[in-house]
């Protein structure tokens, strides 16, 4: 299988009135392509700090970080820009869409900086919208004027925009209610299934059974990797397993 | 009281920079209303003192041409009556003379004397500097020479009169009350005592004069004492001439350009002003919006909006009491260079000194400013709900309208997203617009003060009629002079122009033009209302004298020339900055009712036929006219003036002072501009980090987020220099005459050129543009990581 990320020596340390915090220690790790990796871990074992390192949101302290082949630890900050552009989408668990946008200037605001050709743009955003479940009447509303779950969904339509290569989605069901997180959680099944691969954090096992292959950190490192093979609704046996991996991680 | 303390340094802590760009704002407003204010308390007083320093009294009288039956018993006889003392001293009087001066000549009445000048018991001379190793030849110049003129010690400083030519070492520099200054008219130059007798041996027959200081008695009025002196003056000896001032014309004419300045200081600081009212208000709002939850917390914790009120006013006043004081500091340190314009205009030595008025004034200005400022923009902090605050709820969002719908613009990502700012945050675009078309609106002013005063001098400013020369002849060549000039191919458009003082109504006197033919004159915009006379019955007067006596067009007014008086009607008005704004135009035919204009020399006042816009070769074409009449008529002609160079030499104080007018405005509008746009984007940024980091994490450059802020200011930026720009272009003039009528311009006419407004303009917005670029810096500090995880 393809890896689309490779880790090699990862380190981030904190530094905080002279206490340094190592917060990721020496990781190596490949993503591949097509897989819905997950990551979990106790509160403060680094997922997120991993996650955003990965994709080149954050910059490690040591080691370095291959997106596709491309070091993308040596870039500096308007370069991982660049970057993200048309390699990353990000779905985080406060959305973050931007407020004074429309629900579909959000997507354009996000795509324009890939595409030129703002009719075949317009057509693409409005196919995502729809795919995500958000209909017509919505597009032209603000982030204010719409559900916490719909905001979500467009969140993931909108890091989908530019065919990234990868996803990276940090507890995009964090903020919701299970009805609503399911809905999430669905979307965003249905786009791996279509070859989207995708990297979640998350320390819900819900959201974690949609994954293909889960890595547990704890303190900083990879404690232990399961692989649950493709996401089949009410598959006890896959519940089972992943049950029994995190048990062992101490969860 | 103590946690009212607490919250205001938390407050003045937390919000460092905008506390900075506050205070100072209200610093440079200070230290402007402070400048202007000195000039104003300190320029009329510096020259009162001057005068009272040394012993103007209430004026001077000057006789020439035949002093027969002048004895000391008669002078006694006329004088002494209505005055508690004076002086008199004779010595030599040119009446016109060509003076080298600055970057030309300055035409002017010029008395010569002797050492004796130091010692007089009044309007004696102080010696400001003097290098005394020279002791020979030499000559002690008014200060003005020095300080406007461009003369050192130890120049040789030459002159001419009716072909004779005149050449001292400069050995020191004097202030003087009467004689020293271009705008009096008239200039006094001590000579060392070998060279003056020499002089006077040579001169005395035809130029003595005599002067007379006089100090009246209370109670006595000025105007009819110099009536009655002029009418008994000519009793005595009808062939003498009687010159002079009172000392309020001398010091008003001293110090007009002092008062100039500081009035336009103290418009462009109202404009500052303002642009710091918007700013407080603006940041007051801000800081509610921004500390939301603070505010929440404070009130569920037992504070008041009282309280937090209170912290708010205790905050901004330190500020402003910090900030006026540094500020009416600075201008005492800057005074130095308006006092240079001061000195240069006024001709006297001027002490920069402590002046409580100019000092509190300012102070208490600014204080009480930003406290009523204060306290109207933070009484909505007494109607926030805690729990309403904590949920940041005041705030709501209530979207009408998605502007610049991105898929719909035809604009690129970084135009439509910068639009999209724009029309987000309408406050800070109509802070934006108004503070601009201030600044605009100053810069224009000061643009028309240098190009009127300056680049391309406005002569009608300091003169009521303009030419290229002006050939003076005695009685016996008149007709033949006349001729000679109407003859002659290089001279256009001969007038006979005479001034001579006429009298109104036993209290003031009206220095007067006797025009011949009114029709000829050339500066056209003299009359500003009504018309030149015609008509033996008429007469125009100037706007301030009509305005202090009430009358219009179509009122009679009553004029004296020694026992004659004749009964004008008023045909129009006139405007002048000249003789304290009191001056009056009759046709010969009309002065003929007062005096026997045939038995007054010849003034002919002359165009050149090839007159060009470059002066040098102006000046070197009327010098030919003048030279080759002088060597023609030789002793028949009594005087010349080549107005060109004069123009020069009187424009030169005006020349330095709307020179330094533009750099200031055009400095002070930068800075102001760049400190409003450093408060607004630093708001801005701080409101729209969120959005900043989601850009970031989107995969935005901080360069193209710079770009697209420093670009959503630009719509108010452009749109505000382009009305404000025409705005300015029709009502610069009217503005102009609104306060310049104090100076004797009733309806100005000034140019304004059309490519510098341009030039302004421009200037403007790309200075706009790259301040904010550079204050937009501070988005490459917003990381998407940090910003999303601080969430």
């Amino acid at each position: 299988m393809k890896n689309i990320i490779e880790t090699k020596k990862l380190c981030k340390t904190f530094s905080n009135g002279g206490i340094q915090q190592h917060v990721l220690k020496n990781i190596d790790l490949e993503i591949y392509e097509g897989d819905f990796t997950i990551i979990m871990g106790a509160s403060g074992a680094g997922k997120s700090t991993l996650l955003y390192s990965l994709s080149g949101m954050d910059k490690p302290t040591l080691g370095s970080v291959s997106f596709d082949g491309t070091e993308i630890t040596k870039m500096n900050t308007d370069e991982l820009a660049l970057f993200r552009r048309s390699n990353c989408g990000f779905v985080f668990q406060q959305v973050y869409l931007v407020d004074s946008m429309s629900v579909l200037d959000n997507l354009m605001a996000a795509g324009l900086l890939v595409y030129r050709d703002k009719k075949m743009l317009v057509k693409k955003a409005g196919e995502l919208l729809k795919a995500v479940s958000i209909e017509e009447p919505l597009w032209n509303k603000f982030p204010t004027q719409i559900s916490g779950g719909e905001a979500q969904r467009v969140g993931i339509a909108r890091a989908l925009i530019n065919e990234p290569k990868l996803v990276f989605a940090d507890e995009p069901t964090g903020a919701l209610n299970s009805q609503t997180g399911k809905a999430v959680l669905d979307t965003l099944t249905k786009f791996n299934e279509k070859g989207q691969s995708i990297v979640m954090v998350t320390h819900d096992i819900t959201s974690a059974r949609r994954g293909n292959r889960i890595l547990y950190v704890k303190d900083g490192e990879i404690a232990g990797e399961c692989n649950l093979g493709k996401y089949v609704t009410g598959d006890k046996e896959r519940h089972q397993k992943l049950n029994d991996f995190l048990a062992k991680m101490g969860w | 009281m103590n946690k009212v303390l607490l919250l205001a340094k938390s407050n003045l802590r937390k919000n460092r920079g905008t506390s900075v760009g506050l205070f100072l704002l209200m610093m440079i407003a200070t230290c402007l209303v402070g400048i202007s204010l000195l000039i104003f308390f300190d320029c009329y007083p510096t020259a009162q003192k001057a005068a009272e320093r040394l012993k103007g009294g209430d004026g001077f009288i000057l006789i020439r041409d035949d002093l027969e039956g002048f004895t000391d018993e008669k002078i006694e006889e006329l004088i002494g009556k209505d005055t508690d003392q004076y002086y008199v001293y004779r010595n030599l009087n040119y009446p016109t003379l060509s003076l080298p001066f600055g970057d030309g000549e300055v035409g002017i009445s010029l008395n010569l004397t002797d050492s004796s000048a130091f010692t007089r018991e009044m309007n004696f001379f102080e010696i400001v500097k003097e290098d005394t190793s020279i002791t020979e030849n030499y000559v002690y110049l008014p200060y003005q020479f020095n300080t406007s003129g461009g003369y050192e010690i130890g120049d040789i400083y030459e002159f001419e009169n009716a072909g004779k030519k005149y050449s001292y070492k400069v050995r020191g520099f004097n202030d003087v009350v009467y004689g020293g200054g271009n705008n009096t008219g008239r200039y006094e130059f001590v000579l060392d005592d070998a060279s003056y007798k020499k002089v006077w041996d040579e001169e005395h027959e035809t130029g003595e004069c005599i002067v007379i200081i006089y100090d009246l008695k209370d109670g006595v009025e000025s105007g009819a004492f110099r009536i009655r002196i002029s009418n008994e003056m000519l009793k005595v000896n009808p062939n003498t001439v009687m010159d002079g001032s009172p000392l309020d014309v001398v010091i008003s004419n001293r110090t007009f350009i002092g008062l100039i300045v500081a009035v336009s200081i103290l418009v462009l600081t109202s404009l500052i002003v303002i642009a710091v009212a918007m700013m407080l208000a603006n940041c007051i709002s801000n800081y509610v919006n921004e500390n939301m939850k603070t505010l929440g917390a404070l009130k569920a914790i037992g504070y008041t909006g009282k309280d937090i009120k209170l912290s708010l006013i205790v905050w901004f006043l330190a500020l402003a009491v910090i900030a006026s004081i540094t500020g009416i500091i600075l201008s005492y340190v800057f005074m130095p260079i308006f006092a240079g314009i001061m000195i240069g205009q006024m001709g006297l030595s001027y002490n920069i000194s402590f002046n409580l008025m100019a000092t509190l004034i300012p102070i208490a200005f600014v204080i009480v400013f930003a406290l009523i400022v204060t306290v109207l923009s933070a009484r909505k902090i007494g109607k926030i709900h805690p729990i309403v605050a904590l949920k940041e709820g005041v705030e709501s969002h209530n979207f009408k309208k998605n502007h610049v719908a991105l898929d719909k613009t035809s604009l690129n990502p970084t135009m439509s997203l910068a639009m999209k700012t724009f029309f987000g945050n309408m406050k800070q675009n109509v802070i934006t617009f108004f503070v601009v078309g201030f600044m605009v609106f100053a810069c224009i002013i000061a643009l028309l003060m240098f190009e009127n005063f300056s680049r391309n001098p406005k002569v009608e400013i300091l003169t009521t009629e303009l030419c290229a020369g002006v050939v003076a002849s005695d009685l016996e060549s008149k007709d033949e002079i006349r001729d000679y000039l109407e003859s002659r191919k290089d001279v256009e458009n001969v007038r006979e122009i005479i001034n001579l003082s006429l009298y109104y109504n036993e209290e003031e006197s009206l220095f007067t033009y006797i025009v011949k033919d009114p029709s000829k004159m050339r500066n056209s915009s003299i009359c500003y209302k009504g018309r030149l006379p015609e008509y033996d019955n008429e007469v125009v007067i100037s706007g301030s004298f009509a305005k202090k006596y009430g009358y219009d067009i179509g009122d009679e007014i009553k004029l004296d020339y020694g026992d004659n008086s004749f009964n004008y009607l008023i045909t129009g008005l006139i405007q002048t900055t000249n003789n304290a704004g009191r001056e009056a135009l009759l046709t010969y035919k009309a002065a003929d009712h007062l005096l026997d204009i045939d038995q007054i020399p010849g003034w002919f006042w002359f165009d050149i036929a090839n007159e060009s816009s470059d002066n040098d070769a102006n000046i070197e074409e009327t010098e030919k006219i003048l030279e080759e009449c002088k060597d023609k008529y030789g002793a028949h002609v009594i005087n010349t003036m080549d107005f060109f160079k004069i123009i020069g030499g009187s424009m030169t104080t005006f020349k330095s002072i709307s020179a330094m007018m533009l750099i200031v405005m055009i400095v002070v509008s930068v800075v102001v501009i760049g400190l409003i746009l450093f408060l607004l984007i630093k708001s801005l940024i701080y409101h729209k980090r969120k959005d900043y980091g989601i850009y970031k994490a989107l995969g935005y450059t901080s360069g193209s987020l710079m770009l697209q802020t420093a670009l959503s200011f630009m719509p108010p930026v452009i749109v505000s220099i382009i009305v404000f720009s025409i705005g300015s272009y029709f009502s610069a003039n009217p503005y102009m005459s609104t306060f310049m009528h104090a100076f004797g311009l009733m309806k100005c006419s000034f140019d304004i050129p059309v490519a510098g407004v341009v030039l302004i303009g421009i200037g403007l917005a790309i200075v706009s543009f790259v301040l904010a670029l550079l204050q937009t810096r501070r988005i490459k500090k917003i990381e998407a990581y940090n910003m999303l995880v601080a969430e």
